[in-house]
């Protein structure tokens, strides 16, 4: 693929692998689109004007789209696996411990403004993504919960500053006025401060059952996903590459460190608390590499395609801010093709794995690349 | 003492404790004054008006406020202790793994920011105590030295955070543009959240020759007191009593809070590493929650009675701002007098310890700030090593 070659080696870099693939048949090619509306493609680079974008857009019928995406690609038979029911009732989990974690409790109002975004909903992929790896290997739902909070907590705190008038400046998120709209904007730091702060306390104090020194891994591993080599520096350079040329090797930085890294560490934590060996413990780290990526090309094609009702938060801001993304780098189609390269190479990671144990991760796989919202 | 009735037990709430002393004679009964410009003392509560400050200050030479001291305090005798070799052997050490941990790389921005205010000077108090109390329970400093630092990382983002506009918005720190002055302000709230999470991280992925459930217990202390339990439940409180009323209790609560819980930590971390039993944990824990309030109650006399120059960062703020401070709910004399209470009750938890490296918690004394004018309340040092002590540390807050 001729975009290929600008892709840098992300360690083993996701598109130039070209190892055969033993398990699933009939892999995808691309993105099962559901519900696409079609726009013309974006060939502009990440430039310092606008994208200017043709209205002349056709919204087709769901079953044509259906239809022309299922011409192309075959459908993967997926391993009959109660998916929905799975992040149902994990993610009920997680928000049952989420809410005990954090209780209403003196000062008020840093308390209030923690669990205002922390429960305020959301699809908890990472605190699930933390359990379902620690089950993969043989832990259990219990051990792997204090960290899969955290990764819950994380994301959050990400969120809580990211929204603030200085850095993305929005007014929504999961269709709720942002923390600092409903706080302000000091609470809405300190929040994140505390969120970021007690997640690792809580992983270190809450987790039981499990060797102390795979507990001081897993913090380790977390930490390094958070901070200026992770979320941090991924965010950094997004700010600094605003209205400016970006590469696409720019652009996979950014969202390795700010999707990937923190998707990573909920798997690899997990794992690792559920006992994984080296091997295993390398095995989803790829996965989850690919995932990761994968959520952001999905995040952005999203971005072009669905309105802000849709989403929940304040769409079509990358095209108003000019920041650089997979569409507009490469063109919606390519980027959709992107995404299923991803895919592919994510579901030769789990090939490793008991098919059964790895059906979540299989089916999530699939999930993060078909969602809509 | 009269305003003891309004303090809360803050657990074994300092003033409310009798226990008789059993270590050194001859305790002071108040601060070392050194050079203090004499102000009205201010008896206003907090409140909604910004307070009068008198004019008529009256500078005493520093003989004369010396000798009126030593009426107060008899003198203790020290042992001999090269305690500002200590401090600047242990801070260089502390600065060096700082700079070590983390190094200028890419995002360079970022680390440049993190680095701008982590290395800008600073007395470096946290870490030494950590080590200090390390070696107090017969570990070692490369031991506590990853845990040291992360104490570090952890006050300079509170103090990156606490600077931004929608904060504190202060322009000078440590005698510096602020980061978000250098940097801007988004670059400023990543480089501290960067900050916080590299100190955990750091504690878990560098602390060697530690068993793991001790690296685990101090990273939960850490963590303890940094959130909302801790260091951001002060913040918040402080913010939300700015032009109220507020009582000497909530004071209490800002203060314990918003420092005295981090110089805890980092004491109960350094004696956790270490190798402490409970029962010394628990001790260190005491003596540290006292030195913690001390510091805040001397800070507050500080910002009433020095110079931005002196101080290195913006004074008198506190009287502009109408923040509660201990000077302004008690007045000066009654703040210095609390000050040396607590003083008192830091060196009742250290006899327990073997007086020999008792000499190590000296140190303890450095939080209260001192400046070249030598304002200190270090009541274990005779008052003639005054002015070669503080003017050789040559510390600036």
């Amino acid at each position: 693929m001729a975009f290929s070659t600008v892709i840098p080696t992300y360690e083993n870099s996701i598109l130039l692998k070209k190892s055969s693939f033993n398990g699933f048949k009939n892999l995808p090619k691309a993105i099962p689109c559901g519900h696409f509306k079609f726009l013309v493609p974006m060939k502009t680079k990440a430039a310092t004007r606008v994208v200017s974008v043709s209205c002349s857009s056709v919204a087709q019928p769901l079953k044509a789209a259906q239809e022309s995406i299922n011409g192309i690609l075959p459908k993967i038979p997926l391993p009959a696996f109660p998916f929905q029911e799975y992040m149902a009732t994990k993610a009920k989990h997680v928000n049952e411990a989420l809410d005990e974690a954090i209780p209403l409790q003196h000062p008020l109002k840093i308390h209030d403004a923690m669990r205002y975004s922390l429960l305020a909903g959301g699809k908890r992929v990472r605190p699930v993504l933390c359990i379902a790896a620690c089950e993969l290997v043989g832990g259990d739902e219990a051990i792997a919960m204090p960290a899969a909070c955290a990764m819950e907590m994380i994301h959050t705190m990400s969120l809580i500053h990211d929204d603030l008038p200085c850095m993305d400046n929005d007014d929504l998120r999961r269709g709720k006025p942002t923390n600092h709209k409903m706080f302000g904007e000091e609470t809405a730091i300190l929040a994140g401060d505390a969120l970021l702060s007690f997640s690792f306390e809580h992983v270190a104090a809450a987790t039981k059952n499990v060797s102390p020194d795979r507990v001081v891994r897993a913090i380790a591993e977390l930490g390094s996903a958070v901070g200026a080599a992770g979320l941090v520096a991924g965010q950094i350079v997004d700010i600094e590459s605003e209205g400016k040329q970006v590469t696409l090797e720019d652009l996979e930085y950014i969202h390795i460190n700010k999707t990937s890294k923190l998707l990573e560490a909920a798997v690899v934590c997990g794992a690792i608390l559920g006992g994984a060996d080296d091997e295993s413990t390398e095995r989803v780290r790829k996965y989850a590499r690919c995932i990761g990526l994968l959520f952001q090309v999905v995040d952005d094609i999203l971005d072009v395609t669905k309105s802000s009702e849709e989403l929940g938060k304040t769409a079509g801001k990358d095209l108003i801010s000019d920041k650089a993304t997979y569409p507009k780098l490469m063109g919606i189609d390519k980027a959709k093709k992107f995404a299923a390269k991803l895919v592919d190479q994510a579901n030769q990671e789990l090939a490793y794995f008991d098919a059964a144990k790895a059906a979540p991760l299989y089916h999530f796989a699939n999930y993060i690349a078909s969602r809509q919202n």
